[in-house]
């Protein structure tokens, strides 16, 4: 299935919302307003590509470098900059990172900070689907730096075993932090792996949404028809480091970074629209405009919101 | 009343509750038609079949996970890690996941999750199939520890763990699996949190855990040959820990001992001691003693088995030194 000019422009929305909301926050960070922020800029097609589409009841569990898919399933980019600012108005209320936000009604788990230990919690979530005989998928995303935990491995094995309705989605980067693929994975291949679980693995270009997308509709539609688990490797790269907590640069170098950045997922769409007339540059600059408005609306309300107030640090411990 | 063993009140308590609430399911390791390590989930597949008894692959950390994220959706997995030693395989995502995701989805969610573990001294277990480790896990804000010590207790408790909406992990002595008591037909639930007085006297209160109840019964019996009367007291509950109980039996006596078979360096009785000399100080007669096991792994030899956790005698001994 084809996407129509109007899902394309939907998908650009998506992108560029995630990239300016993106730019925002990484300023925000180095002019030290919050620290620990892990950028994900140059990755927009992966929300953008993977979200379009998925029901309300489908369920995402995010990486702590997933604020983009947070944007792409309907929090706002205000919801956003109120949980980096740490304030009262967040749906997290400032208690906690806003990664680690939960919104069932928005099919958003909330996820961890100890990396792969997402991917058993996503596989418990298609259990509770698979039991209920609800037809949900969850899509379970996760870096090249977490293929080597335990943790990713006993949770594919274990869903693979029941074949669960789960899209594994390993966002490759090439890097864990500082550490290069080729000294932290054997093998060669991450998608190599899924063999071992006698499931589908599809190696695709992470920064064409296009690709993005169909890969994801494809591995949903196994899902939904009961076919199990399928994993999807995407290969992409951030422009920003690992995180603006004093996380200084080691391996990757200037060089590599512009030749990723020319292949620049929302300049790509950006091109494919203009070339095909599906869209206008006036059209594609009005959208930015919006966006733009919107982030600085969201920064303001986000630094002028309150914090929260002391008593709510021990609410909620239990239920 | 009929007597059953705690074992049997076990696998009684899972199957009443598979049948009340199909929300139910049970997860772990061998516990299909092999019944899982402790035997106690006999019966339970030919029952409710293979989409609600979930026997897992040896993955611990996936398993434990997975339960947790079914239970964020709205099911009440019941898991069984068999030893207590093997739950720290999957410590992370109890500690780090289960303990923090009430917080994480403020209100939005719940988690609603139990971890049945089977703890303490057994023969021939040695150090990594016989250790107590319940004060780790009491530690944690988020999580509630339970550790029944009786049948009757087991099933009320039980019962209780699987109905609360936040993770419980539960600890079932090895001490006490064949021990019976008197256990009614009819459904009943016991709060957690609540401490039991399971023998009353005035000259010092024994707080005993787990498998050390017995232990401490039978130290009290001997010491009432003597003349001597003490309260035996159960927390029964560690987290939350009901302190009215115990501070009111301390109050009363004047004297307290702390028994578990834990080591005492860090153990559970430390944070009960504190409590008490917080809350009771002026009513002590003597300083609060705790007794526990070897500060040593524990170890598999016939000859150093009375060494590995306390005994009757300690407790008696202990208890004469204070009066």
């Amino acid at each position: 299935m084809s996407l129509s000019a109007e899902n394309l422009l939907d998908l650009y929305r998506t992108m560029l919302l995630i990239r300016r909301f993106e730019e925002t926050a990484f300023i925000k960070a180095t002019e030290g307003i919050y620290a620990n922020y892990h950028g994900g800029m140059g990755q927009e097609a992966i929300p953008a590509g993977v979200c379009h589409g998925l029901k309300a009841t489908d369920k995402t569990m995010i990486t702590h470098r997933g604020l983009g898919v947070l944007l792409a399933r309907g929090i706002t980019v205000e919801q956003i900059f109120a949980g980096l600012y740490a304030k009262l108005t967040s749906p997290t209320r400032g208690r906690i990172p806003v990664y680690h936000m939960g919104e069932p009604d928005l099919g958003i788990l909330a996820g961890t900070s100890m990396v792969g230990s997402v991917v058993p919690l996503a596989v418990g979530s298609a259990l509770a689907d698979q039991l209920a005989g609800h037809n949900n998928v969850t899509i379970s995303f996760f870096g090249d730096g977490a293929v080597n935990r335990g943790d990713v491995h006993e949770g594919m094995n274990l869903a693979c075993v029941r074949k669960l309705p789960i899209v594994f989605f390993c966002e490759n980067n090439f890097y864990a932090k500082s550490t290069p693929l080729e000294l932290s994975t054997a093998g060669g291949s991450i998608v190599a792996r899924a063999q071992g679980y006698g499931i589908e693995g599809h190696l695709i270009d992470g920064n064409d949404v296009t690709t993005v997308h169909e890969a994801t509709q494809h591995a949903i539609e196994r899902a939904r028809a009961g076919d199990g688990p399928t994993f999807i490797e995407c290969e992409t790269y951030r422009w920003t480091p690992h995180s603006t907590a004093g996380d200084r640069e080691f391996a990757r170098t200037e060089e590599e970074l512009a030749q990723w950045k020319a292949k620049c997922p929302i300049k790509r769409l950006e091109k494919q629209l203009l070339d095909s007339n599906q869209a206008s540059a006036d059209q594609l600059q009005k959208i930015d405009q919006e966006i733009l408005a919107q982030v600085e609306q969201a920064i303001d309300f986000a630094a002028a919101a309150p914090y929260a107030p002391r008593e709510t640090a021990i609410e909620n411990v239990y239920r | 009343m009929r007597e059953i063993t705690y074992q049997a009140a076990i696998r009684e308590t899972l199957g009443e509750e598979l049948r009340r609430d199909e929300k139910v399911i049970v997860m772990g390791e061998d516990i299909g038609d092999f019944g899982g390590l402790t035997e106690t989930t006999i019966g339970l597949i030919d029952e409710f079949g293979p989409k609600r008894i979930i026997e897992t692959p040896i993955s611990e950390c996936g398993f434990v996970g997975a339960a947790i994220g079914a239970a964020i959706q709205g099911v009440r997995p019941v898991v069984e890690l068999g030893l207590a030693d093997v739950i720290l395989v999957a410590m992370d995502q109890i500690v780090n996941t289960a303990a923090k995701m009430n917080y994480f989805y403020d209100g939005k969610s719940s988690v609603p999750v139990v971890f049945r573990v089977w703890s303490g001294f057994r023969p021939s277990g040695g150090p990594q199939q016989s250790q107590s480790n319940e004060a780790m896990f009491a530690h944690v804000p988020g999580l509630k520890v339970v550790m029944p010590s009786t049948a009757y207790d087991l099933k009320g408790l039980l019962k209780s763990a699987i109905r609360d909406d936040n993770p419980v992990v539960f600890y079932e002595p090895k001490g006490v699996y064949q021990n019976t008591s008197s256990v009614p037909d009819d459904d009943y639930v016991i709060p957690l949190g609540l401490a039991d007085v399971k023998r009353e006297g005035d000259d010092a209160t024994i707080i005993a855990m787990g498998a050390m109840v017995p232990t401490a019964l039978a130290a009290a019996e001997e010491l009432s040959k003597d003349g001597i009367s003490v309260d035996v007291v159960d927390p029964r509950t560690l987290r939350p820990l009901d302190t009215d109980t115990l501070v009111a039996s301390v109050s009363k006596t004047g004297r307290c001992i702390i028994v578990h078979e834990a080591n005492t360096f860090g153990g559970f009785g430390g944070e009960i001691a504190a409590t008490l000399a917080d809350l009771a100080f002026d009513k002590l007669k003597a300083p609060i003693k705790r007794i526990g096991g070897l500060e040593a792994p524990v170890p598999v030899s016939p000859s150093l088995e009375g060494a590995a956790v306390p005994g009757q005698d300690d407790i008696i001994e202990t208890v004469r030194a204070l009066i």
